[in-house]
């Protein structure tokens, strides 16, 4: 089936060469082009296909006339083996001016959006105007588009601009980044091309040795195991000739070639029949001995195969980025992970050996039931298909309704945790009522599924056991027949066939459904693998600097960042905060400033432009100097599960009882831990004692005094605490800042009286910045938010 | 020392016009023929004129795109703060049918998507699933992710799935589907 294909790759020339004769008369040649982008619909909203050019001069929109029943092909569907030859195409092609116009902004929708150009406002004198929103032309769309080409876009439309201002264009700004991979064996898009992974031909060979790998400790047991299997088939094979022909043909009957042959005297037919009956015994013992091996064996190796997979996993994931755990597909992933460890274990440890020894016993019987009589042999083989039919085409459907049932039963679960936890909403609006009706439904649908899966659980037992009863009957009716009619063989030969059809029976029903469990097992396994080598977008380098003696001078410089592709939260930010001093941020809520302290403590990398610390990048840094000297209270307190002594010591584990009190005194946390009847021994954490808002951010406080950092964040640190204890948290803050480099984020403008430096963050930009005399003489958001908060909320006859 | 510098500046701050704006802020404007004149700008917006105020282009925004498409349109201004200018309680009868038909042509646009119409194939491989239906917009081929977000029940029968890129796709009622086409379908059911 593998034949060798000839490579063909996408093409990703500035100039498509589909379109290269189209743009001749214009004069366009791919050297011309500065960065080009495809499109897929047209202005009034169909599919079709078209391209978005940039040169240094133009921007050129071309669209394709619609071909009615052409497939799309959306983000990882497509082939490029499969790709059709290119269709001869109309093409229409509009230019626009980059100097005519004032500017192309891409305009969003639900799925996909428009490009819109913005002209020039008449009479307006573009030089004379600052920095600020320049007024604004006719708006006209000229190009319209999924999902799937707005990165493309994006990216064109920052080049067009960068273009328009007259700056230099470098390859960082035209390289795609979401370019398209594809599966270099079956030409398939990948559905992620960072994760160059083709869900159609993922190597199940290597996925399967790499296991195989978890398993070589334990060699020795596995070969014992194997062995064990062989017996227990071999022991198998034994019995129904032990309990047919020997026990009815030769005892039973009176045989006396088989007295001699087993050289007994002859007619001593009791001492035979004993003989056998312990033969009989000593299979059963021996049956069950093996059996217990087995177990113990299993027993053995399993728990431990299952240890070591979740431990690297759980390994790799705490090396991985925050970035990795926010996404979206992953975190999905994550949940699974610990539970396909089991999955992967329970293929290798039980499913695979049986496989192996079902295969022998499968062979080994059809061998001996041949030798025994041919006609028989393949009479109850004829039946076997039948059984194997039903169980193969009827077991995963009842799977399916069991995994329906399972969904059901999870969501009406996840109704009455939802009930419980808000049992306080409830009851304040009087809801038990309706709540009761949403309950009903989902209980219905419960019933429904699990009534499914009864029926189809008895249809399927019903259907197959007739299909069983029909093949035993087969041999049964056969063997009549050559019993009665021809004489040919005896009632015990009978009973040893029909033994053998029921062992039959074991085998076949595992292989119906082994086939897909083994391809469950891959894909859980590949999604461990999956995590395990994901490599972590925030790395340390080779040989990063280290620093001994931080001064704590940090600065941003035209930083760009965002968590979603094409989507900046911040925007050309550009701050700096010296040695010692404090920078306040300020700005409404979503503006961005979180955002800037995930990337100061190196959460995430910044798209473009750096952050450095002491001049130096970081992503020049040590691990070491990044995390002994920047330390963060924020507004999320983190307890972990433990006493409160092991969280504050969470950053600085060697840390002494009288650091730990120090700190926590520095903290004013001291007071209410001793309060506390287990005093710093208390266990807190997720089912452990509760502590409220203004002791947890008190706790993480202590956690960041123990640290000693040079540089301090504090993120909201005092957002959701009362005021008496904000006074008390900011008087802790206020030694703690002493001689650091401190970056404070609040909407409390009094939080930050003692800021060095104030910065306006909007809208992912700095829009004001100086001390707070500087920005209350500029009269802008700082003046507009400070005048609220002294005035328009003070309580009225307070003055 | 924060404190005394916050009074200097008192003179200038005007409250009242702030909580005016707060309160501007919290009303609640229905546009209708009287009071709002839209106009088809030649770039393919929309324009508007209503309170004595004018805009260039206005957004068209459904306030429940999935269960009352006709009534509570926001009309936004056109920025990234996205202003609401007010809405339009009901846009089969508070503007005429031209203005309806500009309306809704700016709305479809915005909320452009396919319906699936026929299923011709669903593979499962590895963590993805595989679509290849057909839609009024034609055939299409998608991929998407197999977890819960990705196929939205909006209601019993109503299907919203997501792709890779966040591309939207919609089953109006599945249960029209034929019994093989829902056979592909039962995964997500």
């Amino acid at each position: 089936m593998k034949k060798k294909k000839k490579e063909i790759q996408p093409d990703t020339s500035r100039l498509p060469k589909t379109i290269a004769s189209v743009m001749e008369p214009y004069g366009l040649t791919e050297d011309g082009v500065v960065c080009s982008a495809p499109i897929d619909m047209n202005l009034s909203g169909e599919f079709t296909k078209g391209y978005v050019l940039l040169s240094k001069e133009k921007l050129y929109v071309l669209i394709s006339e619609a071909i009615p029943g052409e497939m799309i092909y959306f983000k990882g569907s497509e082939n490029l083996h499969k790709m059709s030859q290119q269709t001869a195409r109309e093409w229409t092609v509009s230019e626009y001016d980059l100097k005519q116009v004032l500017n192309f902004t891409v305009e969003r929708n639900v799925m996909g959006g428009v490009l819109v150009k913005i002209d020039k406002a008449p009479g307006v004198d573009y030089e004379a105007e600052g920095d600020g929103p320049k007024p604004e032309g006719e708006a006209t769309v000229i190009a319209a588009f999924s999902n799937k080409c707005m990165g493309g876009i994006a990216r064109m439309e920052k080049v067009g601009r960068k273009l328009q201002k007259g700056e230099e264009i470098t390859e960082e700004d035209i390289k795609d980044k979401s370019a398209e991979a594809y599966c270099p064996t079956c030409g398939s898009m990948y559905p992620d091309a960072d994760r160059k992974i083709c869900p159609k031909c993922m190597n199940t060979k290597n996925i399967f040795f790499r296991i195989l790998g978890y398993l070589k400790p334990y060699r020795g047991r596995i070969l014992i195991m194997f062995l064990c299997y062989i017996a227990t088939a071999c022991l198998n094979l034994v019995w129904p000739y032990l309990n047919g022909t020997v026990l009815y043909d030769k005892v039973l009957a009176r045989n006396e070639a088989f007295l001699q042959a087993m050289k007994l005297p002859a007619g001593k037919f009791a001492l035979a029949l004993g003989l056998v009956a312990l033969a009989m015994i000593v299979t059963k013992l021996l049956t069950q001995f093996v059996g217990i091996v087995q177990g113990v064996l299993t027993a053995k190796i399993a728990p431990y195969m299952v240890k070591d997979l979740k431990n690297d996993v759980f390994r790799s994931m705490g090396s991985l980025s925050v970035g990795f755990f926010t996404s979206k597909q992953t975190g999905s992933l994550m949940t699974r992970v610990m539970y396909d460890a089991e999955e992967v274990q329970g293929l290798f440890i039980d499913g695979l050996p049986y496989f192996v020894t079902n295969v022998f016993s499968i062979i080994a019987m059809a061998i001996i039931m041949f030798k025994m009589n041919v006609l028989l042999a393949i009479v109850s083989l004829i039946g076997m298909p039948i059984v194997f039919f039903v169980s193969w085409r009827m077991l995963p459907r009842l799977w399916h309704r069991y995994g329906r049932a399972h969904r059901a039963s999870r969501s009406m679960n996840a109704r009455i945790n939802d009930n419980l936890t808000g049992a306080r909403v409830v009851k304040a609006f009087g809801q038990e009522e309706s709540e009761m009706e949403r309950f009903n439904k989902t209980n219905e649908r419960v019933r429904s599924a699990d009534l499914e899966v009864v029926k189809y659980d008895n249809a399927f037992w019903g259907i197959y056991n007739v299909a069983e009863s029909m093949a035993s009957l087969m041999v049964l009716t056969v063997s009549a027949y050559l019993i009665i009619v021809k004489k040919q063989i005896d009632v015990g030969f009978m009973m040893t066939f029909a033994g053998y059809v029921t062992q039959l029976t074991g085998p076949m029903d595992f292989f119906s459904h082994f086939f897909r469990w083994f391809t469950n097992t891959m894909n859980s396994a590949q999604r461990m693998f999956e995590i395990m080598d994901a490599i972590p977008e925030i790395r340390e380098k080779e040989h990063p600097v280290h620093l001994d003696h931080v001064k704590g001078d940090v600065e941003m410089k035209n930083v760009t960042f965002g968590y979603e592709k094409n989507k900046p939260v911040l925007k050309d930010v550009s701050l700096s905060a010296e040695a010692g001093k404090m920078l306040g941020i300020v700005g409404r809520s979503g503006a961005g400033k979180t955002t800037i302290v995930n990337l100061i403590s190196r959460l995430y990398d910044p798209w473009e432009g750096s952050v450095t610390l002491d001049g130096v990048d970081l992503r020049d840094l040590d691990f070491a100097t990044l995390h002994g000297n920047v330390a963060m209270v924020s507004q999320e307190t983190y307890i972990f599960r433990g006493t409160i002594a092991e969280n504050i010591a969470y950053a600085r584990r060697d840390a002494s009882r009288e650091e730990i009190v120090r700190a926590a005194v520095l903290a004013s946390a001291h007071d209410f831990i001793c309060k506390l009847p287990d005093g710093y021994d208390t266990l807190v954490g997720t089912g452990r004692r509760d502590l409220s808002g203004g002791e947890r951010q008190r706790i993480s406080i202590a956690r960041a005094i123990l640290c000693n950092p040079k540089i301090l964040i504090l993120d909201e640190a005092t957002a959701a605490v009362d005021t008496e204890t904000e006074m008390a948290i900011q008087k802790s803050i206020n030694l703690l800042i002493n001689g650091r480099t401190t970056i404070s984020i609040a909407h409390r403008l009094s939080t930050l009286r003692d800021a060095s430096e104030l910065v306006v963050i909007d809208d992912g930009k700095v829009t004001e910045r100086g001390t707070h005399d500087e920005l209350v003489a500029q009269k802008g958001t700082y003046y507009k938010l400070k005048e609220l908060q002294t005035k328009a909320l003070a309580l009225k006859g307070i003055e | 020392m924060g404190l005394t510098t916050f009074q200097a500046a008192d003179d200038d701050f005007n409250l009242e016009q702030m909580e005016e704006e707060t309160e501007e802020m919290l009303r609640l404007r229905y546009l209708n023929r009287e009071n709002a004149v839209f106009k088809k700008t030649s770039g393919g917006f929309v324009s508007l004129d209503t309170f004595g105020e004018h805009y260039d282009r206005v957004r068209v925004v459904r306030s429940f795109p999935f269960t009352d498409p006709t009534h509570y349109i926001s009309i936004r201004v056109a920025d990234e703060k996205s202003k609401e200018i007010g809405m339009i309680l009901d846009i089969g009868k508070d503007v005429d049918a031209e203005t309806k038909a500009m309306l809704e042509e700016q709305m479809n646009l915005r909320y452009f998507t396919p319906i699936i119409t026929k299923i011709k194939d669903i593979k499962d491989e590895y963590g993805h699933a595989y679509f290849d239906v057909e839609t009024n917009e034609g055939p299409c081929k998608f991929v998407i992710y197999m977890n819960s977000s990705s196929v939205v029940h909006l209601t019993d029968t109503r299907l919203l799935i997501t792709d890779l890129d966040g591309n939207r796709f919609e089953i109006p009622d599945y249960s029209k589907f034929s019994a093989k086409e829902l056979k592909k379908l039962d995964l997500f059911l």
